[in-house]
């Protein structure tokens, strides 16, 4: 059955007057609420920390004038999200280099002549030998940032000896230094944000995150670094394991301008913005496509996100309609609009008119370019990308003897996209994932392979007309309508964020979990911020479970068997 | 102001309407103002001087005209010659600074071109030129406004009476004939550097293709182009007027019209910014004429700006090139022959014409010509 845009809007009034009244009706009569379910939690694990999340630490803990980068291996992506596949990140030997020789780069410019009095708490007696007791106090206060809790003796001790015995070497106190920073920042507990935990006092038996690991959870997932110092200071006094203490962590990060990095980061992940770093495009076909483009189109679409769901506090499903964004000169040029700054890549608000075909993210440049071919647009992979990124719903990967003669053919007489692809989907084996994919990204054919607009191609007409899921649109605005009443489309948000918050992925027995999320974003008027506070206040997030095993002496193993994994991945 | 909707823009591009008006109402909605959606807009990259050369250089019967340096050479005594090439061990001599001073005194000749006295240039004695019949004869009479000069005739289309002194007076020196390195030197400059940017604006379009009665409008422009990957400009780039005291610097109009995606306008006196082989000027073209030819798909535009050069100014511009090695040209000898061939404004107290009739050859893509107070608002939000 297909309805047009306006019938499902009915159906869907009519579907929220009911919801509606069946609330109202529950509330009156029974006094009931959408209260969150008790879930199990997932065994303690850690995750390694993705490139942005490494510079952010290294740039909050040791200034900006550090200069921090990360080229670390490339995570592999998990059930939607690279933060799901940073469970498995493994540190491969050349990895490890990279994070060697970075961790060398960082070590010096913190000890330079420059930098070295804004960042010691004491100075050397003598600054040409080693100074065990200057050494402790900077790695005692130093460490505690690092590895995002206070240090055992041991690990305060092993860089002091480090740092000592390179002083002795080199007859420089902060040489030494920068041997013993330089250890702790190849450490896995620094690359790898680890849930550590601790016997649970309310429930024998069992475990709980130590309040510096529950920290660790919060700060990356709202801020997209490491905690900050009163955040520490909330896990040290035990604040963190309160209620109040917890709603007030949570309400200053969330006022926080940084709020802005963490939900970039999340958009980033559950877009799959990484393949900007490959992005390539044929320059004779689209000279317009720079380098600078390609930059500023992913941020483009960034700050869309942000401007509409922080700054404005809008509907995440407005994110698929609206027209307010903000370019720069390179971009003026894709679009072919005018811009009052052309050429010191100065960010400036724009709209585009009411009935303009450019309507919501899936019409940027960004989105466009992404999910095309180097030398033509891909209604494909553009299907498929909304399918997959935004709606959460697998598209089967095509069988490996696909025979693209058909639409690849330079004498074909099938013009346009939809006529190629058509012929192509005559192969049955092709038909299935094709049928489920084409008619979403065929709606956005009158952006070329960069997103500029075309009303032609090959000199024929393009009919960008299509459904989704049995809802009719003409035209790429309409598809961001359709995507935007399509229900997949905010369930898929919050079990996404969901899933980016607990570092895992959201399975059967999370359920609950998901409608009590998915209810709260719908009643909020589908506000990111409010999800994310939800999300934040929840028991949930630092939901752990015992490890399964035979051994009896579970509690005490909890810890050792987050140990094992260390020296696995370590190994 | 017309305002298509960005949608309706849109779909008439889709009926092969064409497309620069289309983008141009494209614009900031809310709170931008719209961009004037009855406008065309455009930046000038390519501006050579039209020269037409024949397969053979039928039109320079008698072969290139001789410069500086060679009269420079010729000049030398045989002791003097022994000086600059230090007994002939130097061949490739680093002359471009002495060759010049060669005035009685050591003036320098295209500073001061009267000086000397040099053999007559080579000029153009062939019988096609680009261009337009500024004067609206077919003789070269003399009238009130002209001065008696020879005409061409179209090499494409046979149209007679075409006025191009300026082409008869550098068609036969070598760096000024087509690809020559002053030109091509003051093109590359141009395409780098910012300066000299020339804006056209047409605004009034009822119709991309055809419109009776358009306003076009010249400008400066402060901004650099934006090239793409291998040096050419991006069309649909957006550029500033240049202004001053809160008015455009430049800002001088025609009346046009354009037929079948040919923009031709009326004629009338236009100043223009002009940068090239580090020289900047501005000259007034008198009786100026502009025609365009569109391209169907609106990102560029060809065409030809005809009327009467400032020889001064011309003079001046060429005079001041450093070296005139590669230009191939002489000044002194250039001095004499422009204003024998000068052709047009004659000089109420002496009658010598003041102006060369001219035709440049300019290439230009589809720009978004931003004013200030749009800047305003664009900027506001």
């Amino acid at each position: 059955m297909m309805f047009s845009l306006p019938q499902l809007l009915i159906v869907k009034m009519r579907h929220l007057c009911l919801a509606a009244f069946a609330m109202m009706s529950c509330l009156v009569l029974t006094g009931c609420g959408n209260s969150e379910p008790e879930i199990t939690g997932a065994p303690p694990d850690m995750r390694r920390l993705t490139d942005e999340q490494y510079v952010n630490a290294i740039t909050d803990i040791f200034g900006p004038q550090i200069n921090a980068e990360s080229h670390a291996d490339p995570l592999l992506r998990a059930d939607g999200l690279l933060a799901v596949g940073a469970r498995t990140a493994r540190i491969t030997p050349s990895g490890f280099d990279r994070y060697y020789y970075q961790a060398r780069t960082v070590a010096q410019r913190v000890v330079s002549t420059e930098n070295r009095t804004s960042m010691f708490p004491c100075e050397p007696r003598n600054v040409s030998a080693a100074d065990d007791s200057c050494a402790r106090q900077y790695f005692t206060k130093i460490g505690r940032l690092l590895y995002r809790r206070p240090l055992t003796a041991a690990e305060v001790q092993t860089p002091i000896d480090a740092a000592s015995q390179a002083a002795k070497v080199s007859g420089d106190f902060y040489r030494g230094i920068a041997v013993g920073l330089a250890g702790m920042l190849t450490t896995t507990k620094f690359l790898f944000i680890i849930d550590s935990t601790e016997p649970d006092p309310n429930l024998a038996g069992n475990v709980r995150l130590t309040s510096f690991a529950k920290a660790s959870r919060l700060s990356f997932l709202l801020w997209n670094t490491t905690p900050d110092e009163a955040l520490l200071t909330a896990a040290e006094t035990g604040e963190l394991n309160t209620k109040e203490g917890l709603k007030h962590q949570v309400d200053r990060m969330m006022a926080s301008h940084r709020l802005d990095t963490g939900v970039r980061a999340f958009f980033k992940d559950f877009l799959q913005f990484e393949q900007f770093e490959t992005l390539e495009k044929d320059s004779i076909i689209y000279p317009a496509f720079t380098i600078q483009v390609a930059e500023d189109a992913k941020e483009q679409v960034l700050r869309t996100i942000v401007d509409h769901l922080i700054v404005r506090n809008q509907d995440y499903r407005g994110l698929f309609t609206t027209r307010q964004t903000f370019i720069t000169g390179a971009l003026a040029r894709v679009y072919q609009v005018p811009i009052a700054r052309p050429a010191d890549g100065a960010w400036l608000p724009f709209e585009f008119p009411e009935d303009d075909l450019r309507a919501g993210i899936l019409t940027q440049v960004g989105f466009a370019a992404l999910s095309s071919h180097p030398g033509r647009s891909s209604p494909t992979l553009r299907g498929k990308a909304i399918r997959e990124s935004i709606l959460c719903q697998k598209v089967p990967e095509p069988p490996g003897d696909v025979d693209f003669s058909l639409f690849e053919d330079p004498n074909s007489p099938n013009k346009t996209a939809r006529e190629r692809l058509t012929a192509h989907r005559t192969s049955p084996a092709c038909a299935g994932c094709h049928k489920i994919t084409d008619p979403i990204g065929l709606g956005l054919e009158n952006l070329d392979g960069i997103g500029q607009l075309r009303t032609t191609e090959n000199g024929a007409m393009i009919d960008a007309s299509g459904d989704l899921d049995g809802i009719v649109f003409t035209d790429a605005a309409s598809l961001g309508m359709t995507v935007s009443a399509n229900p997949a489309t905010t369930s898929c948000v919050t079990q996404r964020l969901a899933s980016y918050a607990l570092g895992r992925s959201i399975g059967a027995e999370d359920r609950e979990l998901l409608e009590y999320l998915g209810q709260g974003f719908e009643d909020d008027g589908y506000r990111v911020p409010a999800l994310l506070r939800r999300i934040a206040y929840s028991d949930a997030l630092f939901a752990i479970s015992v490890p399964k095993t035979d051994n009896a002496t579970v509690l005490s193993n909890v810890d050792g068997a987050v140990q094992e994994k260390i020296e696995e991945k370590q190994s | 102001m017309l305002n298509l909707s960005s949608k309706a823009r849109f779909q008439s591009r889709s009926i092969g309407v064409f497309s620069i008006a289309c983008v141009m109402s494209l614009m900031v909605a809310m709170p931008v103002a719209a961009a004037d959606t009855n406008t065309l807009g455009f930046v000038v990259r390519d501006w050579f001087t039209s020269v037409f050369n024949s397969k053979f250089l039928d039109e320079c019967p008698e072969g290139l005209t001789m410069a500086n340096d060679e009269i420079w050479w010729r000049g030398l005594s045989k002791e003097e010659r022994a000086t600059v090439t230090e007994n002939g061990l130097i061949q490739s001599l680093a002359r471009q600074f002495i060759t010049p001073r060669r005035g009685p005194n050591g003036e320098h000749v295209c500073h001061d071109p009267t000086s000397v006295i040099d053999p007559p240039m080579k000029v153009v004695e062939g019988k096609y030129s680009y261009g337009a019949n500024l004067d609206g004869d077919t003789d070269g009479s003399p009238t009130p406004k002209t001065c008696s000069h020879g005409n061409f005739t179209h090499p494409d289309d046979g149209t007679p009476g075409i006025d191009n002194q300026m082409y008869r007076l550098l068609g036969c020196i070598y760096g000024w004939r087509r690809g020559g390195l002053p030109e091509a030197n003051a093109h590359e400059g141009r395409g780098t550097s910012g300066l000299g940017m020339i804006l056209i604006e047409v605004s009034g379009i009822t119709d991309p293709r055809n419109s009776d009665d358009v306003i076009v409008t010249f400008y400066r422009s402060i901004d650099q182009f934006a090239l793409d990957g291998s040096g050419r400009p991006l069309p649909y780039s957006s550029y500033n007027i240049d202004m001053k005291d809160g008015k455009p610097r430049y800002n001088d109009s025609l009346k046009g019209a354009i037929k079948d995606g040919v923009l031709t306008t009326a004629r009338g006196d236009v100043r223009l910014p002009f940068y090239g082989n580090y020289n900047f000027m501005h000259p007034i073209i008198r009786d100026m004429g502009l025609k365009l030819e569109i391209a169907p798909d609106g990102a560029t535009a060809n065409g030809m700006i005809t009327g009467y050069y400032n020889m001064d100014e011309f003079l001046y511009y060429n005079g001041g090139m450093t070296g005139h090695v590669s230009g191939g040209d002489n000044c002194p000898s250039m001095y004499v022959a422009a204003h024998e061939l000068a052709d047009g404004y004659p000089d109420p107290d002496t009658g010598q014409c003041t102006h060369l009739s001219s035709a440049f050859e300019i290439g230009t893509y589809a720009a978004f010509v931003i004013h200030p107070d749009e800047k305003k608002k664009i900027t506001k939000r």
